[in-house]
C-alpha cells in the first residue's frame, strides 16, 4: 500500500527538516556556524507512459558553508574572521589538519593559539619563503609567546635641516681635522642603534667652508674630549663636503652621508631635504630606524594574514603568515565536531593561499563571523514543517481508512 | 538582509554608542584640565551595514603648539633677565623728587653718594680748619665705597644665583626628558596596537611646553608617533633617547670669574665661543644675565671705582729730580702699594676702601685730607701743605675739580671712553635702570604673547562645552532610536514565536 509508505516518507522527512531546524535554531548564536538547508526531493520508483509508480519523498541537509556570516567587533585581536570564501587551517591534538571559521583564537598556556573548539591554528613562519599551493605541507601551530625581545640594528636615517646662508665661512680647522681648535657653524646629533640594540649618539657638524659650501662630518659622541667635544679619541666617522645651488638653496651634492655605527651596521643618512637659506640652523627632523631592545607587548594580525608581534619599543615585527584554504565545493564539506569541517573527494581538495589572494577573501582582526542563522526564517520554516507533517498524517489517517473500508468489505 | 542580522546591527549601534559617549564623557570632564585635546569618536559603516568605532582622534594643532612653546620660551628667558636686573636695580633706587641742586641726593646709588660726597667735600673746602667738615667729607667718602662695593657684591650675587638657577634648571631638562623617554615610548608601543594614546599625547604636549620654559626648542614627530626634540640652535635633546644636558655649576661667581656653559651629549652649546648659542628659554636668559648684562654693570663700577682711585691719587711733591711715582690717596685698596694700572681694573670695585689712615673711625687722622700724605703717615713727599697752615685749600679744589673733570674710561663697559667720575656714575645708575625697565617690559609683553598663544591653542584644541552637549544630544537620540529598532524586532520574531 504506497499510500502508507509515502505520507510515512512525508512524515519522516519533516521530522528530518525539523531536526534540522533544532540544529540551526540551537546553533543561533554559535562563532562560525553556518545553517543546514534541508532540500527534499520526490522518490519515484519508475515512471511509464503516464503511468508513475510514487513511492514518497526523501531529504538531505546541507550545511550552507559558503554563506557569509556577519562580522560582529570584538576587542581581542586575536579574534579573527574571514571575510569571503577561505577558511582557516587548524589540527586537532593529534596533528590532522581541519577547516573552519570559528576564528576565536586565544593562546592557551604553551601560547599556541587555540579557538574555542579547541582547534590550534596553523600558519606558517614568515621566514620560510611563500606558502605551498595545495599542500598542508609545513605548516605549523602559530605560537606567540616564541616572541623574546628583539631590537633592530640602524640602517637608514633621514636627517633634514636648514643651514644658514648668511653666517661667516669658518676659517681655520675645520671639525675633519679632529684638532682642540676645529670650529664649526652648526651641531645637531643623532641616535642610532648598534647591533645589541644599545643607543649610540652620533655628533654631527656643519660647517661652512665657502659659500655655498658645507663640510659635515659626524663623530661617535662617546669619543669626545674630556669636557666635551674636540679633539675626540677617535677620528670622524665619515666627513664629506655639501654643496648648495645658489639660485634655491636645495642640496646639489653631497648626500647620503655613509658611515658605521661603532658595533653597528652601514648607516645611510639621507640628507636630501637639507636646505641653505638664509634663515637660522634649524633641525626640521630627524628620523631613523632601528630600535632599541623591547619585550613583546601583544600581537597584531593584518588583513593579508600577516601576524606580527609588537615589541614595547614600538617595533613591530611579521612572524607568521596566517594562510586559508578554500576547496572547490565547500557545502560538501565534511563537518567535525566544533565547527570544523573535512575534505573529501566530493568537495574537492583544500587549496591553500595567502588572504587577500585568488578569492580566498580577506581575515579581519578583533572580530567574529556570528552564525548564520535567521531565527524569523526557522520559525516560519517550523510553522511550515509542522503543517506539512500534519497534512502527512492526514493522508496516513485516510490511506489507513481506506484500508479499514477494504478490511470491512471482506468481513 | 534578516532580523537575525536586524539584531547584530543593533548590537553594533550600542557598541559605538558606547564608544562615542565615554569620549564626550573624557571630554566633559576635561573641559577644565588644562592641556587636555579634545577628542573625537568617529563611527564608520562595517561590511555588513552596521557600525563600529574603530579608532579615535585627537584634536591637535602642530603650527599652534610650536607657537605655544616658542612664546614661552621667550618669556622665561626675558622673565630671568628681568628678575635678575631687578635685583642690581635695588642698589640704586634713587629717589628723584627729592633732589634739589647742592642738597643731599637721597638714596643708595654710587651717583647719590657720589653727589654727596663732593657737597661734603665742598664744606670742608669753604671751612678747611673744621675738624667736623673733614670728618663729614671722610664718611661721604666711604659711603661712596660702601655703595660700590655693594653694588659689585650684588653683581657677584646676581651671577652667583643665575648659575645655580642654571644648574636647576638642567637638572629640570634631565628630569623632564627621562619622564618625556617613558611617555613617548608608552604612545609608541600604544599606537603599535591600536590603542587610544591620546592622554599619553596630552601628557607628552605638557613636558614639552615646562621643557620650552627651560629652554627654546623645536620638535618633530616621526612616522611610528615618536616626538623628537631639538634645541633652537640644532642640538639634538631627545630622538629616540634621552641626551644627556650637562652643566657644572661653579658655586660663587666673583669678578673676574667666567661661569661654565652647557653641554649637550659632550658638545658646547652655549656661550660666545660657539657659532650658534642656544637662543631663548630661561637657560638662555640666565646665560645672558651672567655672561653679558650682570658683568657689565660690574665693569661700569670697576671703572668708577679705578678712576676714583687715580683720581684722588698722592703725586710727589717733594723737589727730587727723579720724581716718586704716584701713590693711592683717599680710595684704594687693602695693602695696595700702588696706583692701578686701567687694565687691572677688574673687580676693583669689590674691594674699593677709605684709606684707613684718614679715618678717624680706624684710628686715622681726617685732617690728611686737606694736608695730603694720606698714602704714607711717614712718608712726607706725598705732603701737599708742607707748612701745615690750618686754612690750605690747595688739595681740596683740587679734589673737588677732580670729581668734575673728565678722565678716561673703558669703552668696553658700554658707556663711552671719556666723562667726569660723576657723569660716568650716572650715566651707570640711569643705564640700570633703563636696562630693567626695558627687560620688565620685554617680560611682560612676552608674558602676554604666550597667554594670547595659549588661548589660541586652547581654542583650537580645547574642550567646547555646547559642542560637546549637542553631540551628547544627537547620540541620545541614536540610542533612544536603536532602543526602539530592538523592541520593533523582538516584538516581530515574539509574533512568529506566538503564531507556532
Amino acid at each position: 500500500m504506497s499510500i502508507l509508505n509515502t505520507s510515512l516518507s512525508g512524515m519522516l522527512s519533516n521530522t528530518n527538516w525539523l531536526t534540522a531546524i533544532a540544529q540551526n535554531v540551537a546553533n543561533a548564536n554559535t562563532t562560525g556556524y553556518k545553517n543546514v538547508q534541508t532540500y527534499f526531493s520526490a522518490l519515484v520508483n519508475s515512471s511509464q507512459n503516464f503511468e508513475s509508480q510514487f513511492s514518497g519523498v526523501s531529504t538531505t541537509s546541507r550545511a550552507m558553508n559558503s554563506l557569509q556570516g556577519q562580522n560582529m567587533q570584538t576587542s581581542s585581536t586575536t579574534d579573527l574572521a574571514v571575510q569571503g570564501a577561505g577558511f582557516f587551517l587548524v589540527s586537532n591534538s593529534n596533528g590532522n589538519i581541519y577547516l573552519t571559521r570559528n576564528g576565536s583564537f586565544v593562546p592557551d598556556a604553551a601560547g599556541n593559539l587555540v579557538n574555542a573548539a579547541g582547534y590550534y591554528l596553523m600558519g606558517t613562519p614568515v621566514a620560510q619563503q611563500g606558502v605551498a599551493l595545495n599542500s598542508l605541507s609545513g605548516l605549523v601551530k602559530i605560537n606567540i609567546a616564541s616572541g623574546g625581545d628583539a631590537s633592530i640594528a640602524s640602517t637608514a636615517a633621514t636627517l633634514t635641516a636648514n643651514l644658514p646662508s648668511n653666517t661667516a665661512a669658518v676659517a681655520g680647522p675645520t671639525p675633519a681635522s679632529n684638532s682642540p681648535s676645529s670650529q664649526f657653524t652648526a651641531e645637531t646629533s643623532l641616535v642610532a642603534y648598534d647591533n645589541l640594540g644599545s643607543p649610540n649618539t652620533i655628533n654631527v657638524y656643519f660647517t661652512k667652508t665657502a659659500t655655498g659650501t658645507w663640510e659635515a662630518t659626524a663623530y661617535d659622541a662617546s669619543a669626545a674630549a674630556a669636557g666635551g667635544g674636540f679633539p675626540y679619541s677617535s677620528g670622524p666617522l665619515t666627513t664629506q663636503t655639501l654643496t648648495f645651488n645658489p639660485n634655491n638653496g636645495k642640496l646639489s651634492s653631497g648626500s647620503p652621508m655613509i658611515l658605521t655605527v661603532p658595533n653597528g651596521q652601514t648607516l645611510t643618512i639621507n640628507l636630501g631635504q637639507t636646505t641653505q637659506l638664509a634663515s637660522n640652523f634649524a633641525v626640521t627632523s630627524v628620523n631613523i630606524n632601528g630600535n632599541a631592545p623591547g619585550t613583546i607587548t601583544d600581537v597584531s594580525v593584518g588583513q593579508d594574514g600577516t601576524l606580527s608581534f609588537n615589541y614595547g619599543n614600538g617595533s613591530s615585527t611579521p612572524v607568521y603568515k596566517v594562510p586559508l584554504a578554500k576547496v572547490a565545493s565547500p557545502d560538501n564539506l565534511n563537518s567535525v565536531l566544533g565547527d570544523a569541517f573535512q575534505a573529501n573527494p566530493v568537495s574537492g581538495a583544500p587549496q591553500v593561499g595567502i588572504a587577500g589572494t585568488g578569492g580566498l577573501g580577506t581575515i579581519n582582526s578583533s572580530a567574529l563571523e556570528q552564525s548564520t542563522v535567521d531565527l524569523a526564517t526557522e520559525l516560519s520554516n517550523m510553522v511550515e514543517a509542522q503543517s506539512s507533517y500534519e497534512a502527512n498524517s492526514k493522508v496516513f489517517q485516510a490511506g489507513a481508512k481506506i484500508l479499514q473500508v477494504l478490511n470491512n468489505i471482506q468481513a | 538582509m534578516s532580523l537575525s542580522a536586524a539584531f547584530n546591527i543593533i548590537n553594533s549601534s550600542f557598541r559605538a554608542i558606547g564608544a562615542q559617549t565615554a569620549t564626550i564623557s573624557g571630554n566633559v570632564a576635561n573641559a577644565n584640565t588644562p592641556g587636555y585635546s579634545r577628542q573625537i569618536a568617529s563611527p564608520i559603516t562595517d561590511a555588513f551595514n552596521g557600525v563600529a568605532v574603530t579608532s579615535v582622534t585627537r584634536v591637535a594643532n602642530a603650527a599652534l603648539a610650536a607657537r605655544v612653546n616658542l612664546a614661552t620660551s621667550d618669556s622665561a628667558a626675558q622673565a630671568a633677565i628681568s628678575g635678575g636686573l631687578a635685583v642690581l636695580a635695588q642698589t640704586v633706587s634713587d629717589s628723584y623728587t627729592a633732589t634739589t641742586a647742592g642738597a643731599q641726593q637721597n638714596g643708595n646709588s654710587p651717583f647719590a653718594l657720589l653727589a654727596n660726597f663732593r657737597v661734603a667735600l665742598s664744606t670742608y673746602e669753604a671751612q678747611p680748619s673744621s675738624i667736623t667738615a673733614a670728618q663729614a667729607a671722610v664718611t661721604a667718602a666711604g659711603q661712596v665705597t660702601s655703595s660700590l662695593n655693594a653694588g659689585a657684591a650684588a653683581v657677584t650675587q646676581v651671577r652667583t644665583q643665575a648659575d645655580q638657577s642654571i644648574a636647576q634648571a638642567v637638572g629640570t631638562v634631565n628630569t623632564l626628558l627621562a619622564k618625556f623617554h617613558a611617555v613617548n615610548n608608552s604612545i609608541i608601543s600604544g599606537l603599535g596596537s591600536g590603542e587610544n594614546v591620546g592622554g599619553l599625547q596630552d601628557t607628552r604636549d605638557s613636558i614639552v611646553t615646562q621643557l620650552s620654559q627651560q629652554m627654546g626648542i623645536t620638535t618633530s614627530l616621526n612616522p611610528n608617533g615618536s616626538m623628537s626634540i631639538f634645541t633652537d640652535n640644532g642640538a639634538t635633546l631627545f630622538q629616540n633617547a634621552p641626551s644627556n644636558v650637562t652643566f657644572a655649576p661653579s658655586g660663587t661667581l666673583g669678578p673676574n670669574q667666567t661661569g661654565t656653559q652647557l653641554y649637550i651629549n659632550g658638545q658646547q652649546i652655549t656661550g660666545s665661543s660657539t657659532n650658534t648659542p642656544l637662543q631663548s628659554g630661561a637657560i638662555a636668559g640666565l646665560l645672558q644675565l651672567r655672561d653679558t648684562i650682570a658683568p657689565q654693570y660690574q665693569a661700569q663700577l670697576d671703572q668708577v671705582a679705578g678712576n676714583l682711585i687715580t683720581a684722588f691719587q698722592e703725586t710727589d711733591q717733594s723737589i727730587t729730580t727723579t720724581g716718586l711715582p704716584p701713590l693711592p690717596g683717599l680710595f684704594t685698596t687693602q695693602g695696595a702699594t700702588s696706583v692701578p694700572p686701567s687694565p687691572t681694573w677688574a673687580g676693583l670695585a669689590n674691594s674699593i676702601v677709605v684709606n684707613p689712615n684718614v679715618d678717624a673711625a680706624q684710628g686715622g687722622n681726617a685732617f690728611l685730607l686737606r694736608d695730603g700724605g694720606i698714602s704714607d703717615t711717614a712718608d712726607q713727599n706725598y705732603t701737599y701743605n708742607s707748612s701745615g697752615q690750618s686754612g690750605y685749600t690747595g688739595r681740596l679744589t683740587q679734589m673737588v675739580s677732580a670729581l668734575t673733570s673728565p678722565m678716561s674710561f673703558s669703552s668696553g663697559a658700554g658707556l663711552g671712553a671719556s666723562a667726569s667720575i660723576t657723569d660716568y656714575s650716572n650715566a651707570s645708575v640711569s643705564w640700570l635702570q633703563g636696562a630693567n625697565q626695558q627687560a620688565s617690559g620685554a617680560a611682560a609683553y612676552q608674558s602676554s604673547l604666550q597667554t594670547q598663544a595659549s588661548s589660541a591653542l586652547n581654542n583650537a584644541t580645547g574642550v567646547n562645552l555646547d559642542n560637546e552637549l549637542t553631540n551628547m544630544l544627537t547620540i541620545e537620540s541614536s540610542y533612544t532610536a536603536s532602543a526602539k529598532l530592538l523592541t520593533t524586532v523582538s516584538g516581530m520574531l515574539k509574533t512568529l514565536v506566538n503564531a507556532v
